[in-house]
């Protein structure tokens, strides 16, 4: 370990990222059972594994870039530590200068690229970021996050680090799940390549089982949240997402938490306990989360509204289970689950017919009142979709809001009126606010 | 700036750049021709001739408005969506038979989903292109296009042989070769054709049935031979982006005293820059190779950077080109990463370079458009 590499520049954002998770955590996974913390876990996930990010930099030592849809379970199964280069775009909003720094990477890539993407190509290009010793390159579902890869893969100081990308298909059928898995050895054969590490069936088979039973657990607990009132706010979906498919993927420590969690509900229900008080308005949020809506608006729904965010698009999932009987069926089921089930890839990659399917089985298993589509401005292939998820919820008999929002700039629409637009839509349904 | 030549070819290139339905096509209809709009030139145009029907690219030329379309679409969706949707919506794409999308942008991509389900079209295909340019993605495509074939060949009631495709393949390699002759003419120092017509030419080869527009510019070839050059131009540029198929914005350019030479767009020398190679002996082989190994690719392609900038720098050698222009549409995120990637191998290059964003169809912005052209070609 060296003097100049612990100063380096470009692990500026994997400390502050590791210094503002604990508040992030924190803030997913607030619940109304007294004396018990459902963040301590992840949070210590987090802190942990980006010490081993920054120890691994230091050292010299293999870790990469990929995401939570590129078969994580395999990088478990490899004792390969991996980072998502978009998330100190995601948890850097707690940072004062952050504002600044999405004005800076206004100035390089075009404003109405999704901000969490330029945010992160910024931090590439600008040396604030550790170069990885691969990457795993997400290529799906948007053109945003193709593109990224293109420019990491060009840029002057990360061009010798080496790419991969699984060519995700736009079908769902056999012809496609066979291609998918035929690129999923391919990773695995670049990854042992490129990092010296190797991946054994039997590893595999132990990460994918306990995998299977967090999934299996995951959905018992989306099924919990079905109570009414909601047991848990609008983040914890979120949380349960980003700690079963990251961090602690297919691992002891995330099924513990994940049994915690089931835990905490399952007493609240009993109780009759949710959310709020009084729970009014059942929500479902169909897009991704962020630190000011989880931390701003949803608190704020739940106490000027009694509204409560059931479910959301990455809490939501199929929770399929893994084929553990061969090296196969593994690859062949985690291709099945990177294309079909992951939150947001699954629903964005191909045909439009997923928005629908899941609207429609969310707003009947959940017993949803009205569903928001916030329309963030890096999804163009959804916001082409509301049309079609309007007369969607018409026919459900349910109210649909789109609003047109960055998540992660807030001066796209203020919360303000963002906060404005929703009471008059819960006005227009006949509510009232808290406050009068 | 004008096309010294007076020409009826050039002329039907331009009312073909100006109409959807242009006479050729209507002419072809009235024989009972059918036609089928595909929405990407990445689109196998070779397999739609060999079935016997017109192929064109969808454009929203002509369109005035996206009241239809917003009401299924967001104000973040790209102007030419919106306004093709529009006209989809309105029944102006009504006269196709059959209507094919690729999953190549996320918006273009949603525009099949929406079309199917607003739009009359008969038969209406979605086609899944790699994102990368190996073997196996070949191997995939072949299977896309076989399938693409059986649609046809089901909806149409027709057998489409190997004999037909190749035959169609000698066609739209012959337009291939025409198109890169009229493009040679302008690496010339005074060039017999103005950009705006380059332009048309090229829209006009998507859109009149492709046999006819060969004979029709094998015509304006010759006809440019003995042409006087255009020698009132002050600044060559060459321009770089996805969809542009309005000869009026080249016009607004040209009109300030740049001549446009060249380009590395979709309408443009992207689609025909490479042959299909007819000596591969099966005949979607060789297709599906063209389209993912030997053509120019635009942005979505993953790992062709290098390929797409060199490209460009060697057209800024052959045509003598002064400056490079970016024309991104707005909320295209293809090429907002490719325009970062382009501007720093420019510099390296000394290659002036700038882009903009731009709506699709010029309206309002025509003004706005003349000033910053004529600041970047003062900066020349």
């Amino acid at each position: 370990m060296t003097e100049t590499k612990m100063t380096d520049q470009c692990l500026q954002k994997l400390i502050e990222e590791r210094d503002t998770i604990k508040m992030m955590v924190e803030s997913f996974t607030q619940s109304v059972t007294e004396g018990n913390n459902l963040a301590e876990v992840p949070t210590k996930a987090f802190v942990d594994h980006h010490n081993e990010l920054i120890r691994r930099y230091i050292s010299g030592e293999p870790f990469i870039s990929s995401y939570f849809c590129c078969a994580p379970e395999i990088y478990t199964a490899m004792e390969l530590p991996w980072s998502t280069f978009l998330t100190p775009a995601f948890t850097g909003m707690l940072n004062p200068n952050y504002q600044a720094e999405v004005d800076a990477s206004g100035q390089l890539f075009a404003t109405d690229l999704c901000t969490i993407i330029r945010q992160a190509a910024y931090y590439v290009v600008s040396d604030l970021v550790p170069p990885p010793t691969a990457i795993i390159a997400m290529m799906h579902p948007c053109d945003g996050i193709n593109v990224v890869h293109q420019l990491m893969a060009n840029d002057e100081k990360w061009k010798d680090v080496p790419v991969f990308g699984a060519d995700p298909p736009y079908w769902d059928d056999e012809r496609s799940l066979a291609y998918y898995t035929d690129q999923l050895f391919e990773m695995v054969a670049f990854l042992e390549k490129h990092t010296g590490l190797k991946l054994t069936e039997d590893k595999l088979r132990e990460v994918c089982e306990e995998s299977n039973i967090a999934y299996a657990l995951w959905d018992e607990y989306s099924q919990l949240r079905r109570a009414v009132p909601c047991p848990h706010g609008g983040g914890m979906g979120l949380q349960v997402f980003g700690t079963l498919t990251t961090n602690l993927c297919g691992q002891p420590e995330g099924t513990g938490w994940i049994r915690d969690v089931i835990a905490d509900a399952e007493a609240l229900v009993k109780q009759g306990k949710g959310a709020v008080p009084d729970e009014k308005i059942r929500l479902l949020w169909f897009d991704v989360l962020s630190l000011g809506i989880t931390m701003d608006l949803f608190p704020w729904l739940e106490e000027e509204w009694g509204a409560v965010i059931v479910m959301d698009m990455f809490g939501y999932a199929p929770y399929s289970q893994l084929d553990t009987t061969n090296m196969d069926t593994m690859m062949r089921s985690l291709a099945a689950r990177a294309l079909n089930d992951v939150p947001m890839i699954r629903q964005a990659r191909g045909l439009a017919d997923l928005f629908l399917t899941d609207i429609t089985n969310i707003v009947k298993e959940y017993k949803i009142d009205a569903v928001i589509y916030p329309g963030y401005m890096g999804h163009k292939d959804g916001t082409a979709n509301i049309g079609m998820m309007r007369e969607k919820c018409r026919e459900l008999g349910v109210p649909f809001l789109t609003i047109g929002m960055d998540f992660y700039d807030d001066r796209y629409t203020s919360p303000d009126e963002v906060k404005d637009r929703i009471s008059k839509w819960f006005e227009s349904m006949g509510h009232t606010p808290k406050s009068g | 700036m004008e096309t010294s030549v007076k020409s009826k070819n050039l002329e039907a290139f331009r009312t073909a750049a100006n109409t959807i339905v242009n006479p050729e096509l209507q002419k072809w209809m009235d024989k009972g021709g059918k036609v089928m709009g595909y929405w990407c030139c990445y689109a196998p145009e070779e397999i739609i001739t060999a079935a016997g029907m017109a192929p064109i690219r969808v454009r929203a030329t002509g369109s005035t408005g996206t009241e239809l379309a917003d009401a299924y679409v967001s104000s973040i969706n790209c102007s030419f969506c919106r306004h093709a949707f529009n006209m989809g919506l309105n029944g102006e794409y009504d006269f196709v038979e059959a209507m094919v999308w690729l999953n190549n942008c996320d918006h273009v991509r949603r525009m099949y989903d929406n079309w199917w389900r607003k739009v009359s079209t008969p038969l209406t295909r979605m086609m899944s292109l790699p994102k990368f340019t190996g073997d196996k993605q070949v191997a995939w495509w072949r299977e896309e296009l076989v399938f693409f074939k059986e649609g046809l060949e089901k909806h149409l009631g027709i057998t489409i042989t190997d004999d037909k495709l190749r035959e169609a393949i000698n066609i739209h390699n012959e337009k291939r070769r025409l198109l890169r002759q009229l493009f040679e003419l302008r690496k010339s120092d005074n060039p017999p054709i103005t950009g705006a017509d380059s332009l048309a030419a090229v829209v006009a080869s998507t859109s009149i049935p492709p046999a006819e527009f060969n004979q029709m510019l094998k015509d304006l070839l010759e006809e440019l031979k003995d042409a006087e050059g255009i020698k009132d131009y002050s600044k060559r540029l060459l321009l770089v982006g996805s969809i542009f198929d309005d000869p009026s914005y080249v016009k607004n350019m040209e009109d300030i005293g740049a001549l446009v030479v060249a380009d590395n767009q979709c309408f443009g020398t992207r689609a025909f820059a490479v042959d299909v190679n007819e000596s591969i002996k099966d005949p979607l082989d060789a297709l599906a190779k063209h389209t993912i190994q030997d053509r120019q690719h635009c942005p979505r392609l993953f790992g062709e950077y290098k390929r797409r900038s060199q490209y460009v720098q060697d057209m800024v050698k052959d045509y003598k080109v002064d400056g490079v222009v970016g024309l991104r549409m707005t909320f295209c995120d293809l090429w907002a990463g490719e325009y970062y990637m382009l501007n720093l191998d420019m510099k390296k290059a000394g290659i002036p370079f700038f882009y903009m964003d731009r709506e699709y169809l010029m309206g309002g912005t025509a003004g706005q458009i003349r000033t910053r052209i004529q600041a970047f070609m003062e900066t020349l």
